[in-house]
């Protein structure tokens, strides 16, 4: 299918078990494993998840927020990168498993199928997504193996310069090149997430990354927690010339709750987060927006949206701004399920023997104190730097 | 006169070649009949790691059906009568607290690749049932193995996430200790212990594996390894690629005290064809390998025996067994020995079906249990290429790591504050 026909896909409403009144939200991203992590180290038998005051999301809030959907982000730091950040998102990918399994509401998804069937069964669908290209390490392998485990997107980058892309962020001062933001190596990531069925997911990216991204891309891609550029003048945004890009890719943004990408100070309201809607929509269109939320990854939220429960009070401001329930159905759900049935359809065009281990293995040129490399031809042990015993 | 003696010597020398060689014929007849009948199914195999060596694991750049520089190819296999292979996921002891995770993720990634690419001959596996069924399709049901505790940079997550991808045993440890098991060096002295076995988070691992269905592999590991995982294993074990410490006194062997455990627990002991575990020295013969058969069984019953060749993982092998095709030579050798039918099915796959469907039922009888969250003590870990995210008790360095965290969480969103 052309890119052009790509506005023929529409998800007809009636495959929505759900009524109008109110609208429930479609998949945003959360980074609940995340503060797993950090207050009980993976210890899932040390928490109950129906109620947990000191966050933002339990099972309780997400069904009063008739959330259904969650893009559980396994997201490990970048301090982790050339050290232990492939051990650290196997864990997070285990935790995100496991918390899927071992309760009743929730039920683990992988395909526009099981996300459709988990919404009817009136689950919480768990959707499992990478938060930067450094858990995969420079390797395909990995990437691929992470998406056997049920990895359905790829940040391409976190607050860190990967080898092979560029981070929106210079907290981190490595892997600074010139011109060269998406590299030959980078541009093999993104075809293989398209042609596993992996959603390229650009929050975080520079603009330069994801332009190259968008470029080169043969499937949608989405900006999964990022919000308007015009509206509040952050880099983790996204400015109106990349959204028109975007537009082209049938993509999606996925608006960022965060007050600071918000009204890019500590306080924001409901109203704020509503023009950012509004900005969007007039820009490119309501069928390329969709709610990224970011809950229990960022510290302040909009007053009146301060946890997962409080997602309909945001229908209602925009229900007041004229929004019709059409155009909501679609930014809660339809849209991300359109990118994502359309991801699934490049996997069926890139079906293709001689594709399989090309590239396997690009040459990575990295130096680490952890990294031993194998030379191709002859058995050689390079230790790059010396360990410390 | 003479001459009439003469000939009748001929005659009878001639006589006795062609019944010999006729004998082995009928025997290597009957070996290939009980192969079509009963799976070989072959507990190490280390192609993947040829693969990696060689050819960087890309794929594209080699053919297995024309691959003249391992002893692991397709016809090879189809002349082999290879029925099932544990396919080893082996990275080297050198990357233990470097990058050993993403390397085995590479080694386990290029064995399901290697299915994809020849589905005619492999059909990836990871149940007893699988492997029966591959074998009605006459196709070599091929799992994974991971050959080395390091792989799983103490991890119970990781182990998890692995069984998820399809790994179906663990060699607790290769030729290096990890920080919660020794290895079979520290019997030859040449390293010291550091556990005297297992240490605490070694037998959390164990649980885990016996919840999870996973085969604990005890090739590699000391004595003691041995003695305290039959102790405390709710599973058979096995040991995919030892031969019998009797008769090649190698401490890769399985001493006799412990092949009788094993037959006791109903575990499995897969021969390994390498000479300098077969003889204790640079070269050996198809009846040496034989030897170690005959002896397992006579010591410890013809139910603990199994076939690891290490084909691709080793350098010498016995005369006549040089390569993966020649196995059917040992089910000849056996059956000439006596084996009886039933005893070579045994061996042949029998036993390791055996073994994989017990230790699926105790995973089905295990069904409810909660997975082990409990993470091994920083201490014990602690190395540079390691963080320390999560630990929140673990001592003021990793209080300072879970700070580095929090700090690092609230300065993006200090950073966040900043437009560009």
């Amino acid at each position: 299918m052309e890119i052009s026909e790509w506005n023929q896909i529409r998800i007809p409403l009636h495959l929505f078990c759900f009524s109008l009144h109110p609208l429930p939200p479609s998949v945003s991203h959360n980074d609940l494993a995340l503060q797993l992590r950090i207050f009980h180290n993976n210890r899932l038998s040390q928490i109950d998840l129906q109620n947990v005051s000191k966050l933002a999301t339990d099972i309780t809030r997400l069904h009063a927020g008739h959330v259904q959907a969650q893009m559980f982000a396994v997201y490990v730091m970048c301090g982790a990168q050339e050290k232990d950040a492939v051990r650290l998102t196997l864990e997070q990918i285990d935790v995100v498993r496991r918390m899927c399994t071992e309760y009743q509401d929730f039920e683990l998804v992988t395909s526009v199928q099981e996300l459709t069937n988990s919404e009817m069964r009136r689950k919480i669908g768990c959707l499992i997504s990478i938060e930067g290209g450094h858990s995969i390490d420079s390797s395909l392998a990995a990437l691929r193996m992470y998406y056997q485990l049920g990895v359905r997107s790829m940040a391409l980058t976190h607050t860190c310069n990967t080898p092979w892309a560029e981070s929106s962020s210079k907290l981190y001062n490595v892997y600074q090149r010139q011109n060269n933001s998406l590299t030959h190596f980078g541009k093999a990531v993104v075809e293989e997430m398209n042609r596993l069925g992996m959603i390229v997911d650009l929050s975080h990216t520079s603009w330069d990354t994801a332009l190259a991204v968008l470029k080169h891309s043969k499937a949608p891609v989405i900006f999964s927690h990022s919000s308007s550029y015009s509206i509040c003048n952050h880099h983790r945004n996204v400015p109106d010339w990349m959204l028109h890009q975007l537009k082209k890719n049938h993509g999606l943004i996925m608006v960022n709750l965060h007050s600071n990408f918000i009204s890019c100070r500590d306080e924001a309201n409901i109203s704020h987060v509503a023009e950012h809607f509004d900005h969007i929509k007039k820009v490119i269109g309501a069928e390329s927006i969709g709610i990224g939320g970011d809950f229990e990854g960022a510290v302040r939220f909009p007053q009146g949206l301060e946890d997962v429960s409080k997602y309909p009070a945001l229908i209602q401001e925009l229900l007041h701004r004229n929004w019709t329930e059409n155009e909501l159905a679609y930014v809660l759900r339809g849209n991300f399920l359109r990118v994502f049935v359309e991801v699934e359809r490049v996997i069926e065009r890139h079906i293709c023997t001689p594709c399989l281990g090309q590239r396997s293995e690009l040459a990575i040129k990295t130096s680490s104190a952890c990294i031993i490399s194998l030379a191709r031809g002859k058995y050689v042990i390079l230790h790059i730097v010396f360990l410390l015993k | 006169m003479l001459s009439k003696f003469i000939l009748a010597l001929y005659l009878a020398l001639g006589l006795s070649s062609c019944a010999a060689s006729l004998a082995e014929d009928q025997h290597m007849t009957r070996a290939l009949q009980l192969m079509s009948e009963t799976p070989l199914i072959d507990g190490h195999n280390d192609l993947p790691w040829q693969l990696r060596k060689q050819f960087n694991n890309e794929l594209n750049k080699v053919d297995l059906n024309t691959l003249e520089t391992t002893h692991t190819n397709i016809p090879k296999i189809k002349e082999g009568r290879l029925g099932a292979q544990f396919w080893s996921a082996y990275v080297p002891c050198e990357t233990q607290y470097k990058d050993a995770v993403r390397q085995t993720l590479e080694q386990i990634d290029v064995v399901h690749r290697m299915c994809q690419k020849y589905p005619e001959t492999f059909m990836f596996a990871t149940s007893s049932q699988d492997i029966m069924e591959a074998f009605r399709m006459n196709k070599t049901a091929s799992l994974i193995g991971v050959e080395g505790g390091h792989s799983l940079d103490s991890s119970l997550g990781t182990l998890r996430t692995m069984y998820h991808l399809g790994v179906r045993y663990l060699t607790l440890t290769h030729s290096c200790n990890t920080p919660w098991a020794d290895n079979w060096l520290v019997d030859t002295g040449s390293e010291p212990s550091q556990h005297n076995g297992l240490s605490p988070f070694g037998k959390q691992l164990i649980v885990e594996m016996n919840r999870l269905g996973m085969l604990i592999d005890l090739a590699h590991v000391t004595v003691k390894v041995m003695n305290q995982v039959l102790d405390m294993s709710k599973a058979p074990v096995i040991f995919s690629h030892s031969s019998a410490y009797s008769i090649c006194p190698h401490k890769r062997n399985v001493p006799d005290d412990i092949l009788k455990r094993v037959n006791e627990t109903r575990g499995i002991v897969m021969v390994n064809f390498y000479n300098d575990y077969v003889t204790c020295s640079k070269t050996a013969k198809l009846s040496d390998v034989a030897d170690h058969f005959d002896h397992i069984k006579k010591v410890a019953g013809v139910g603990i025996i199994g076939f690891g060749g290490d084909y691709d993982g080793v350098t010498r092998l016995p005369e006549g067994l040089e390569d993966v095709s020649k196995v059917p030579k040992v089910v000849a050798e056996l059956l000439k020995r006596g084996w009886t039918d039933e005893e070579v099915k045994a061996a042949l796959g029998k036993n390791l079906l055996r073994v994989l469907g017990e230790a699926e039922k105790v995973r089905d009888s295990l069904n409810g249990t909660n997975p082990d969250d409990v993470p091994i003590p920083y201490e014990e870990v602690k190395n540079t290429c390691r963080t320390s995210y999560g630990y929140p008790n673990a001592g003021p360095a990793h209080s300072l790591s879970t700070l580095a965290l929090l700090l690092t969480l609230a300065l993006q969103a200090l950073i966040a504050l900043t437009p560009s």
